[in-house]
This record gives C-alpha cells, sequence and structure tokens, in this order.
C-alpha cells in the first residue's frame, strides 16, 4: 500500500473543480474568516509567545543539525520511562511495526494524526480486519466522507453541518433531524465515540513534541479525545516523527503551546503528559506498571525521508515546522484551495516541503509551481521555515534550472 | 481543461531567449512611450523601467485567451483552441494585439513617473537602448539558469555604459535589481532605488495642490512591503498629496497578493484570489492604489465599475501644481 501520487494536472482539475463548488468555498470561506490573523490577537494578548517560539525554533535547529543523535537519545530515554521505543525507516516499516504490536480483530481508537495519514495507516489496520475509529470530530467526519483532510489542525474546514448531519445518517445510521444544530451533531458523535472508547483494545496517537532527555511525550487539544484514546485503552501506540524531538522536557512542552497558539487556540484546553505507561506503587512501595491508563506505552519513530533531509542545505529548514498550520490560514492560494494543493497527505506552504521529504521532490516540484511566491507564509511562521525559499527551490528542481 | 505548467514555462523560456522579454512583443514596445518627452540622456540615475508596465497590455491579451481555455471542457474544442493560443504565442500574432486600454494607461503611468521624477528635481535620463526586461519571471518561475544567463547581459549592458546608479517603477524589477541580482552575479555593484524613495526623499521639492484629494486604500505590493521594505514611502508620498490614505485589514508585512504570478498558469485561481482582496479593499474607499503594473492589472480586472483601481503614479501627478 502506498500514497496515491497527485500528479500537478490532476491537482490543478481538482483546484478548478474546487474553486466552482459552491459549498466547499463556503466552508473555506468561513473557516478562513475565523481563523486568518488570529494568532496576532493571541500574541498581542500574551507577547511572551514570541520568546517562546524562539526558544523552540533555536531547539530545533539544534535536533536537526544532530538528529541521529537525538533519536537515539529519545529511544534511551523512553526505555528508561518504561516506554517501548521503535525506529521506523520507512512508511512500510512503521504500519509493519504497528501492526505487529496489534495483531487482528481488534478495536482501536485514533487520535487525529498527520503522520499516521502520512503511512496510511489507518487503511492498513482496517485491511488487517481491525475495526478502526478516529476520535477527532473534524477527522471523524473526513473518514465517513472519504476524503483527505483539508488543513492540518481543521480537517473538516470544507464540510457543512448539512453534509454532516447526512454523513452520520447514511454511514452510520445515527438518527438526526435535518435541521439539527451543531450542538447536537456534536453531542451524536461524542455518543457514538464513548462506546469505542470503552472497548478500544488500543489507542493510537501522535505527537507534537517528544523530549529527548526524559522520552516524554507531548499532546495538544481542546476536544479531550487525546486524553481518552492515550488514557482509557489498556495499549496506547504514539507515532511519532522524529523531527518532533526536542532536546528537553521544557522545550517540548513550549512547542506545543507555540503550536497551540500559532494554530489559534490558546489556551489550549488540554495539554498532555505521557511519560511511560500508567503506574502505582501504593501496594507495599511495589511498582506495578497498568495503573489506571494503559499497562504498556509504545513509541514508533518514524523516519519517513526525514534523517535525509536533514543533511539536506534546503529540505533541512522544513523540519523546524511545528505543523500548526499557520502558513495555510494566511496563504492566498490555500485560502481558495485549501488542501487540494499541496500533495497527497500535506498542503499549502508547509505541505510543498513535506511532500517533498516524505514522497518525493518530483511530487512536490510540480506543485509548488502554483506557488505565488508572495512570501506572506514565511511572514507568519512561528519558527521561521523558509517556505517560499523551499518552494521557489522546488520550482528549479521542476524546471531542471537549480544550481 | 488545465494546461501544463511546463508549457507555458518553455513558451516564457523561449521568448526570453529569442528576444530577452517574456513574451513575443518587439524591443520597440519597451521605449515607445518615451518618444517626444524630451526625457534628459544623461543624469545621476538611469530610468530603467524594467518594461513590466509596458507589457501589461499584452499579458492582459494574453490572459483573455489562456482563461477561455481554462474555461472550455474537456475535449476536442478545448484542445484545439490550447494549441491555437501556443501557436499564437509561437508565431507572434498576438503582439499585434495589445489590449488597448491597457495600452493607454501604461503609457500614462510611465510618463507620470517621468514627470513626477523631474517636478522632485531629481538627476534621472533615460536611454532607449538600455532599457529592458529584468528577467523577474524567469527567476520567479524556478528557471535559475536562464535567469542568471539574462542578468549577466543586462548587467553587462550596464557597466560598459558606466551605469552606476538605477532607478526602479516597479516592486519586481527594484526586487531583482537590489536582492536578487547581488545573489547570482559576482562583483555586482549598482545603487538601485525605487522611485518612490527618491520621491518621499525629496518630498519638499514636490509640488502639489493644497486641497483635499479624498480618500484612497492603499494595496502594497508583496515584494515592496515584504522583501524590499518600501512601506511608509507610498503612504507618505500620498498623504502629502492630499490623499487621506485607508489602511485595509491585510496591509503592510501582512499585505495581501493579487493573484498575479499565478495568472497565466491557473488564470480561475488567480482572478479568484485578485476578487478576494478587491472586496476587501472596497471596504475602505472606492479608490484603490496600486504600486506594481501586475497588481494593477489583476485588480483592475476584476473591480467593479464603481472602484477605480489606479497606480500611485497617476494618483500622485494628478495632484501637482
Amino acid at each position: 500500500m502506498s500514497v496515491k501520487r497527485i500528479t500537478y494536472k490532476e491537482a490543478l482539475e481538482e483546484i478548478c473543480k474546487g474553486l466552482g463548488d459552491e459549498e466547499f468555498q463556503r466552508g473555506l470561506r468561513t473557516g478562513v474568516r475565523n481563523a486568518e490573523g488570529k494568532f496576532l490577537k493571541i500574541l498581542d494578548a500574551h507577547p511572551e509567545l514570541r520568546e517562546l517560539a524562539s526558544m523552540v525554533e533555536d531547539a530545533k535547529k539544534k535536533v536537526i543539525s544532530n538528529l541521529e543523535h537525538y533519536i537515539d537519545m529519545a529511544m534511551e530515554s523512553l526505555k528508561k520511562v518504561h516506554a517501548k521505543p521503535y525506529f521506523a525507516h520507512t512508511a512500510e516499516e512503521a504500519r509493519e511495526i504497528v501492526a505487529k504490536i496489534i495483531g487482528r480483530g481488534k478495536t482501536i481508537v485514533f487520535s487525529k494524526s498527520m503522520v499516521a495519514e502520512e503511512i496510511q495507516l489507518q487503511h492498513y489496520l482496517e485491511e488487517l480486519g481491525n475495526e478502526v475509529w478516529e476520535t477527532d470530530t473534524g477527522e471523524f467526519l473526513i473518514r465517513l466522507a472519504g476524503s483527505k483532510p483539508m488543513h492540518t489542525t481543521a480537517p473538516a474546514i470544507h464540510l457543512s453541518r448539512q453534509k454532516a448531519i447526512e454523513l452520520l445518517r447514511k454511514k452510520l445510521g445515527i438518527k438526526l433531524p435535518d435541521n439539527a444544530m451543531h450542538e447536537e451533531i456534536v453531542g451524536a458523535i461524542r455518543k457514538f465515540l464513548r462506546e469505542k472508547f470503552a472497548k478500544a483494545d488500543i489507542g493510537i496517537s501522535g505527537g507534537n513534541a517528544l523530549a529527548a532527555d526524559t522520552g516524554s511525550i507531548i499532546l495538544v487539544e481542546n476536544e479531550g479525545n487525546i486524553r481518552l484514546v492515550t488514557g482509557y485503552p489498556p495499549v496506547h501506540i504514539a507515532v511519532i516523527s522524529v523531527e518532533k524531538i526536542l532536546p528537553t522536557f521544557p522545550v517540548a512542552l513550549a512547542a506545543a503551546i507555540v503550536q497551540a497558539a500559532w494554530a489559534g487556540l490558546y489556551p489550549p484546553t488540554y495539554l498532555n503528559v505521557i511519560s511511560g505507561p500508567s503506574s502505582t506503587s501504593d501496594i507495599e512501595r511495589k511498582r506495578v506498571y497498568g495503573a489506571h491508563g494503559p499497562q504498556e506505552v509504545h513509541v514508533v519513530l518514524v523516519d519517513n525521508g526525514r534523517v535525509e533531509a536533514a543533511k539536506h542545505p534546503v529540505l533541512s529548514g522544513q523540519l523546524k515546522c511545528i505543523k500548526c498550520g499557520r502558513c495555510q490560514w494566511e496563504c492566498p492560494v490555500w485560502q481558495q484551495t485549501a488542501n487540494l494543493w499541496g500533495g497527497p497527505v500535506y498542503g499549502g506552504p508547509m505541505g510543498m516541503g513535506w511532500t517533498a521529504i516524505t514522497l518525493g521532490l518530483r511530487d512536490a516540484a510540480e506543485l509548488s509551481m502554483l506557488c505565488l511566491g508572495c512570501g506572506r507564509c514565511d511572514e507568519v511562521c512561528p519558527v521561521h521555515v523558509p517556505l517560499s525559499s523551499i518552494i521557489h527551490w522546488l520550482k528549479q528542481q521542476y524546471t531542471g534550472e537549480g544550481e | 481543461m488545465v494546461i501544463e505548467a511546463r508549457e507555458i514555462v518553455s513558451m516564457i523560456k523561449d521568448s526570453m531567449e529569442q528576444r530577452g522579454l517574456p513574451l513575443p512583443v518587439s524591443r520597440e514596445a519597451i521605449y515607445e512611450w518615451s518618444r517626444g518627452l524630451g526625457l534628459p540622456s544623461s543624469g545621476d540615475y538611469l530610468l530603467y523601467t524594467g518594461g513590466l508596465y509596458q507589457l501589461l497590455p499584452y499579458i492582459e491579451s494574453l490572459v483573455i485567451q489562456l482563461e477561455k481555455v481554462g474555461k472550455s471542457s474537456v475535449g476536442g474544442f478545448a484542445l484545439k483552441l490550447a494549441k491555437k493560443v501556443m501557436k499564437v504565442v509561437d508565431v507572434s500574432k498576438l503582439v499585434s494585439k495589445p489590449d488597448k486600454e491597457a495600452k493607454k494607461y501604461s503609457e500614462q503611468v510611465l510618463q507620470s513617473i517621468a514627470r513626477l521624477l523631474s517636478a522632485a528635481s531629481i538627476s534621472f535620463y533615460y536611454d532607449p537602448e538600455l532599457d529592458g526586461y529584468s528577467g523577474a519571471l524567469l527567476y520567479d518561475m524556478g528557471l535559475l539558469k536562464s535567469f542568471r544567463r539574462h542578468a549577466e547581459r543586462v548587467y553587462e549592458a550596464f557597466r560598459s555604459r558606466g551605469v552606476r546608479r538605477i532607478v526602479t517603477i516597479d516592486p519586481h524589477t527594484t526586487h531583482m535589481l537590489r536582492s536578487v541580482y547581488p545573489k547570482v552575479l559576482s562583483g555586482y555593484e549598482l545603487e538601485v532605488r525605487s522611485y518612490l524613495e527618491l520621491l518621499a526623499e525629496n518630498l519638499d521639492k514636490l509640488r502639489f495642490k493644497t486641497s483635499s484629494a479624498g480618500p484612497v486604500v492603499i494595496h502594497d505590493p508583496c515584494l515592496y512591503a515584504r522583501f524590499e521594505n518600501v512601506i511608509e514611502e507610498p503612504r507618505k508620498l500620498l498623504s502629502a498629496a492630499g490623499y487621506d490614505v485607508k489602511e485595509p485589514r491585510r496591509s503592510r508585512r501582512l499585505t495581501y497578493c493579487c493573484g498575479g504570478p499565478v495568472e497565466s498558469l491557473a488564470p480561475s485561481l488567480s482572478k479568484r484570489i485578485a476578487m478576494n482582496r478587491v472586496e476587501e479593499l472596497m471596504e475602505y474607499a472606492s479608490t484603490i492604489v496600486t504600486l506594481c503594473p501586475i497588481c494593477y492589472a489583476n485588480l483592475h480586472r476584476v473591480a467593479p465599475r464603481n472602484v477605480r483601481v489606479a497606480d500611485i503614479s497617476v494618483l500622485l501627478s494628478e495632484r501637482l501644481e
């Protein structure tokens, strides 16, 4: 199984279709109106966040310049907190590792993860005969619709209320009136998923950051689904791409905070820290792993092109990205196309670099031709990923006139 | 029906190699605006227009043709039309049909700029033979080797004529000559100023009418605002000329692109971005000020009739005593 590649022509045809799709445009416009510039208000009220962002950027640079060292360090630290670390060189390896832990015929709850999307994990586990449920509301709807996430943190940006009602009725037989309001829809999804959380054998999450010195996974969220995914089932598997590693625990926390702020969600409702499996030593001071939370925590570190990219003079800059999606909200092209532009998984300005790293240069190079080069993305990135320069370099790869 | 990026890229590349211009336009089109103006032939600053304003009427015609292709449904007709457009471009027939209105406007802009430079007593000169195109589109499209070759030719011409100071009139040419040429050429030494910078520095010499000129909303071009730090100058000039300058929601370093850079690759996308921007700007004033020919073309194309899109040079020149 591999990610379906998208050619320039296909992407442009999809984009033209999207421009003419009233429902798609309406959803996107509303989403953009609410999100554009939102981080500026947050930063005005909390100027200390800029310092935090610059601290995260420095730490990211340090990790990228010595990525393999920090991967080893993170693996050692994970062992120390009784988590089980794995290193997956490719997407295939990552899927195999997870499949081996899980086996078949299990119920799995997911909390939205772009890396899981990148390695096509959900599809793979389903094919192996597992029951797989995405629990992030937006991603849950996207799965039902069979479409791709249209934004890094707001995947269902293009779906209307009516579309959501229709999907829940058709795909899951949930009874909802035609005029069901947002609260009612969210309530129905919550009710449906409660049952899945309770019977799930395994919870799979991503990770906003991983502290190399303590092996702590940091996850930031608003819905509360991540706490359930990572806390309720007896087994937790975190699939984390290696560039999410940060040298220390405090800076890992900072990365998650910065991610939330620039995404426009500040303060985040929940900030989760997971340092290995749950445990108790309340009976005769004997440490027992697996108290109320999971008994096992598996952490799959995914390379998929990143270790190589870390040595690349241009693409290494993309590894600083904390995937807050701010560049997408502010990009004039993305505002019209959402993730129809960018590649099969990632989209918008950040999507170009990520597509190049995780899928291949050729794929990203073609799509990069639709970038305006306007530099608005550079202006808003919290960690100064040189987005427009990366895209300009990709254009040179497309024309074959790079130097 | 979409056109492959490769076709557009190779069309531009071919045209650049043949005549040093991104479109099959005669060289005369670049300097004919200066005829009969009696522009000085010596001075401190060489006026290098970069040709973008002059190319505007031809770009306009091309975009209309490309849009026709984009709109047609997939099938025989669309393909035939696509080939026709390409063929027309190949045989340079398109150049005989520049958009008339756009041509008149671009001449007005160029003449206004010359008038403003004179009014501010800036010592400049014009040499039709030295005027031309910076190669900006080659750079923007990632044709780096072609761009370097072109830049070398442009710079060599400057050097052989002893040019040391240049005044530019649009953000693309300013950015190329000031920030990109030094990166791709060795030993590059030229002082490059935008005419807006020179005018702002010599504001005391400009004599504007004292009456109020009404509100205008400013549309910062991306390259001036984010890459060349030309932000305060146009505001200062417009205010001095009696305009009430309104700041839109997306302005200065966070300004919003006009959609122009993808107009040849994805005309419908480009148009949508322009519409998005015009809708925003209209909320502030019924006159939109542009500082770049590409912005002018894109915003003007989609602006409703009751909205005036005007180049800053025309607005300033109108207010000269």
